[in-house]
This record gives structure tokens, sequence and C-alpha cells, in this order.
């Protein structure tokens, strides 16, 4: 501790640790205070209960209802902000279902920060974790909850992170001003908002629809590999579908890659015939610096 | 010496606290709204469209910062992070002062992001002080403290909530935000007399006040902010507004948001109440044992009134500060 900062109270840190843990305890404030006392904090008398030693009743309420507002508002607080972030995934396992994952996340990974706006960064490895084991090889319905949880906090986070609204972006007519012999050692420096999403489900498909229709209760849509960009333009998220060798180029651009082993990495996805690759290539191009995918480029 | 009304800032008028909901309409329609309150903790590490919108604001709006993680009273250390980052947005927007709540929110590294209440007690009193001068030191602007309603008290406590918060303003040399709805509140969940808590504090250190809706239960009261501002809180209101000479008012409004125009509304009925000073100086006020048991059941059933003494999923008490991402 610096200079300057105060010395904790010890009684206060007790009771604070114990509050704590009383009104966070998944099962209650019974399960909360038996929690404590078994770690040591503040153990009580036998037969004794600490919340009545230290919480005073009101006149209509006895001091266990009294904390219990606390319990009841931490969790209601915390499981409406985790499905105000993940929309879509509570629609799709309901309410309930939805809440229980919640709980069971809140517990595993408790927010240390101090802004709400980072309470689910773990939600989706969380779901990873508690995942029942897969039959077989074929993607489950857990993978589809899971990777459309991964969508939602990719958007959360491209939504609030840095963007490229106030710097220029590489345009279309500066990239076709570049000699095409250079083309092959370009380096592009792609937005630092974009993302590059592969999925084994159609999870962006689910989601427009699911969007699309709030009262839709669809089906979780079979496996089929599916590839995504998530971007920003004008402060709001744009997702834009891509094929795996689109991906499979961004990706590698984004890595570092010159745009000859950008392409090279798309190889096995790509026609064979040079004039028609080459067509393709510059479309591509045209239209991710359209979308405002790169920022810069580095001529070797 | 004695300390200038409101420690001698301006008294900005009637504000709006701002809700993202409520983005579009103010950046296209510029409303004619005295000030706005802004949640440090939506701007602070924004880089999107949040930290655009406050930038935009600030431009035409006088501002104030308001947050819900300092933590103040908490044994955890202070967090400097947090702390360097509260004082880069204020570098930025410029706020009239900065404020926060007399409460912890977490311990041991945790954060329950609920505004959590504190022993009253002259030990806990000293660490609070202690940790406000750090906090003032360290971001170089006015710093206001807000009380928060609360759903238990201590039986450790030894001085009541009034004579905690009136010694901490003037112990730390700090400025206090007065949330009138917080007042009656808490008032009513613990027994208190609202009148004699706002007669009791340091008129002159009150530099804001908060309104807003609340939610009723047969047993207790919880800040929701979710509805209008009761008749009771506005004659609490009145009563301060009277014992301070008039400050700085702020109405929040945090869920089931309805239309700006609504909000803005709402706190602009604060008028009517300066005026109604004016023709009845003595106007009796209400006291905790008046509701809800009198006055405010006999409007029942109204919005926000519950006939079950438990939480609704629905009434997640303040604060639920969370910026939802706009995506197309």
């Amino acid at each position: 501790m610096s200079k300057g900062d105060a010395q904790p109270a010890p009684d206060l840190s007790l009771v604070q640790r114990w509050f704590q843990a009383v009104i966070t305890h998944p099962d209650g404030l019974a399960a909360g205070e038996a929690a404590s006392a078994a770690e040591q904090i503040l153990p009580e008398a036998p037969g004794a209960s600490r919340i009545d030693d230290l919480i005073a009743p009101s006149s209509k309420l006895s001091p266990h209802e009294r904390l219990s507002v606390y319990a009841s508002a931490f969790h209601a607080r915390l499981v409406e902000c985790l499905g105000e972030t993940f929309p879509i995934l509570k629609r799709t396992l309901g309410e309930d279902v939805f809440a229980g994952f919640a709980m069971g996340y809140l517990q595993a990974y408790p927010s240390k920060s101090y802004t709400l706006n980072e309470l689910g960064t773990q939600f989706p490895r969380y779901l990873g974790e508690s995942r029942p084991p897969r039959e077989g090889e074929v993607p489950d319905w857990a993978d589809f909850l899971i990777e459309l949880a991964t969508l939602e906090w990719t958007i959360e986070q491209v939504f609030d992170g840095p963007g490229i609204e106030r710097t220029p972006t590489l345009t279309a007519e500066r990239l076709a001003s570049i000699e095409p012999s250079k083309w092959p050692t370009l380096r592009l420096q792609t937005a630092p908002c974009l993302r590059l999403l592969a999925f084994a489900f159609p999870v962006n498909d689910y989601f427009s629809a699911m969007r699309q229709d709030e009262t839709a209760a669809l089906d979780m849509p079979s496996p089929r590999e599916s590839w995504l960009a998530v971007t920003r333009r004008d402060y709001v998220v744009r997702r834009i579908d891509l094929t795996q060798a689109q991906f499979a180029v961004l990706s590698s651009l984004q890595g570092g890659a010159a745009v000859e082993e950008a392409i090279a990495a798309a190889d096995a996805w790509l026609p064979a015939d040079d004039a028609a690759l080459a067509g393709m290539i510059r479309a591509w191009f045209e239209q991710w610096s359209a979308t405002g995918l790169f920022v810069d480029v580095i001529e070797a | 010496m004695m300390a200038m009304p409101r420690l001698g800032h301006a008294n900005l008028g009637l504000g709006v606290g701002l809700r993202s909901t409520h983005y579009g309409h103010i950046l296209k329609e510029q409303p004619a709204v005295d000030w706005f309150e802004v949640i440090s903790e939506n701007y602070m590490d924004s880089q999107g469209r949040p930290r655009y919108v406050i930038e935009q604001i600030a431009e035409r709006y006088p501002l104030v910062m308001h947050g819900v993680s300092l933590s103040i009273g908490s044994t955890d250390p202070l967090d400097r992070t947090y702390l360097s980052r509260l004082k880069g947005l204020a570098q930025a927007v410029k706020p009239k002062w900065i404020s926060d709540h007399i409460c912890w929110t977490g311990v041991a590294g945790r954060n329950t992001h609920d505004l959590l209440p504190i022993p009253f007690t002259e030990a806990n009193l000293k660490h609070v002080v202690d940790r406000v001068k750090v906090v003032q030191d360290i971001l170089e602007r006015p710093f206001v403290l807000e009380n928060p309603s609360t759903y238990v008290t201590f039986r450790g406590s030894t001085m009541s909530e009034w004579e905690f918060t009136s010694r901490l303003a003037e112990e730390a040399d700090c400025g206090l935000l007065l949330d009138v709805n917080n007042v009656y509140v808490s008032s009513f969940n613990h027994d208190l007399d609202p009148i004699e808590f706002i007669r009791s504090l340091p008129h002159e250190r009150i530099v804001q006040f908060h309104l807003a809706g609340h939610s009723t239960y047969p047993t207790h009261l919880i800040d929701t902010h979710d509805n209008h501002v009761i008749d009771p809180v506005w004659e609490l209101y009145r009563l301060a507004h009277e014992l301070t000479g008039g400050v700085s008012t702020l109405l929040e409004w945090d869920a089931r948001i309805p239309p700006f125009e609504v909000v803005h509304a709402e706190v602009l009925k604060a008028k009517r109440h300066m005026r109604g000073l004016e023709h009845h100086p003595d106007r009796v006020v209400p006291t905790a044992h008046d509701a809800p048991s009198s006055k405010i059941a006999a409007d029942a059933p109204r919005p926000g009134h519950h006939p079950v003494g438990k939480v609704l999923p629905s009434d997640v008490p303040h604060p639920l500060h969370h910026l939802t991402a706009e995506v197309e």
C-alpha cells in the first residue's frame, strides 16, 4: 500500500468479507453463512447466527429478510446484465436455463472488474469448461451454444473497443494505385476492430434469423462450417459472412503475412486458373477496403 | 470559517442522467436541458460510440461525472488503475465535479456491483475519511459523495447515518450529493425520520440533489429508478431546497426508461416545488411513518407497487449500468 492510503480497519475488513460471502452464495443466505463460517470469516458460536448478531431488524423485517434483499439483488443484477450481453443465447436457452448457466459462471468467475461491461469476459470459456463430453466427432448442441456465446461476446468487445471512426482507412483507390508487381510483397494493416471467427455451425445465420423475428424459437441448426468477419463502422457493429478462402486470406494478413503468403495460405480453396484467381482477389480487396477492413498498406 | 453555499459551486439547474437509449435523440434534437450527469464507468474505457457521444455532449452542456465503482468504504486498497482512468476521463470532458457513493462494492478483489452499506462507527468513519482525502489528492477536482439507498443496518453502528455522512463531509472536506429518494427509501427501510435526516446534514456542503422513482413493497422500498418521483419525495425535495437555498438537481431513470421528453419533464416538475415553496413556506413534509403505510399505499395500485414482500425479477435495484452493443 502506498503512502497516503488508509490502513484498513480490521473489523470492517472481516465484516465486509463475511457480508460478501453471505449475499453472493448461490444457494442463499444460510449456505453463505455456513460457507463463511467454514472459511473462518467471523465464525459463529454453536446455535448462534452471525446474521442476527451483526444485522439489526427493522419494524417490518428480520435481519435475514433484510439481508436477502442484497442477496436477491446481487444475482438478479448480474444475471440480467449477462442476459443483455448474450441476448440470443438467452432466448435460445430460455430464461431459466440461461440463469442457471449465469449463476454457475458468476461462482466460477466472480467479477473482479470495476465495470459491468467486462462481466461476460470468460462466459464462452466457462461454457466450454462446463460442457458435457462430446459423443463422437460431430459438433453437438454444446458446441453451438459456445459458438453463439463467442459471437455475442465478440460483438460486445467490438462495439466499445478501438475502431476506425477517427482514423483514415485504406481506400480502394489507394490500393488500385499500387503497381501490380508490388502486390505480392504488400502487407496490409487490418482495422483494430476486425475480428475473424470460424464456426462449426452457421452461427451468424442463426443470429440474424433470431434478431429478425424477436418471437422466433428456432431449432438449433445442423452443423455446417461458417466464417465471419466482425467489425465496426460509424460506431455500429457490422457482420460480414466470409468464405473459407476469404477467412484464410484475412487471417494471414491480420497475422502480418504479405499478400502473396496470405493467398498461398488459402490455396486449397482458390481456383487454379490464374486469370480467374486474379480477378477474384482484386474484387475481394476492393470490397474489403471499401468496408474499412484495412487502415494502411506497407510496401516492401 | 463558514463554507459558502454549495461549497461555492454553481447551481447548474435541472439536469438529466444521460442514458444510452437517449443518445440519438439528444445529439439530433439538442434539447434545452440545463446539464447532464454521466455514469463514469460507461465512458472511461470506451473507444466506441459512448465515448463519442460524451465528447459531443461535453461540448454543448455542463457535465458531471457520477461513479458506481470507487468503493470508497472497502477495506481493499484503492484501485489506482480505476482512479487513473477516472481522472483521464475527467481531463477529457471537464466535469464540474466527480461523485460516487458512501458505500463499498466488493472486497478481496471482487466486485459485487452493488452499493453495500458500512457500519457507522468511529473507526469506519476514519477509514473512509482517510481514503476520501487520497482520492481528492489524486483526482484534483471537486469530489462529492452520495448517500445510498440501503436495506440493512448494523447492530454495531454507534452513530446515525446523517451523523456519519455529515462528519465524513466535514472531516474529509468534500461535498455531498443528497439523493432525496435515497433518504426516503432508507428512512422507510430503517424506521428513520427523513426530515431529521435532511435537517441534520451540513447544508452548505450539499452541491447536488438526486431524484428518482423507487419500488414499493409492504415491508420495504427498493431503489429501482424505474418510475416517476412520488409526491412524498417531492415534499422532501422542497425541504432540501429550502435548507440549501437550491442546488443542482438531477433526475435518474435507469429501468423501463421512457422517451427523453418524459424524463426531462419529470425533472422540470422541480420548478413547481420551488415555486410552491414561496407560496407554502410552512408546508408539512412527510415523516418515515407516513409512508408508504398511509400516503403511498392509499394510491395503490400503481406501477412499482408490489403486493408481495419479495424482490421481483424486474426490480433490480440501482445500479445496473451496462451498455448494450449496437449491431447491424
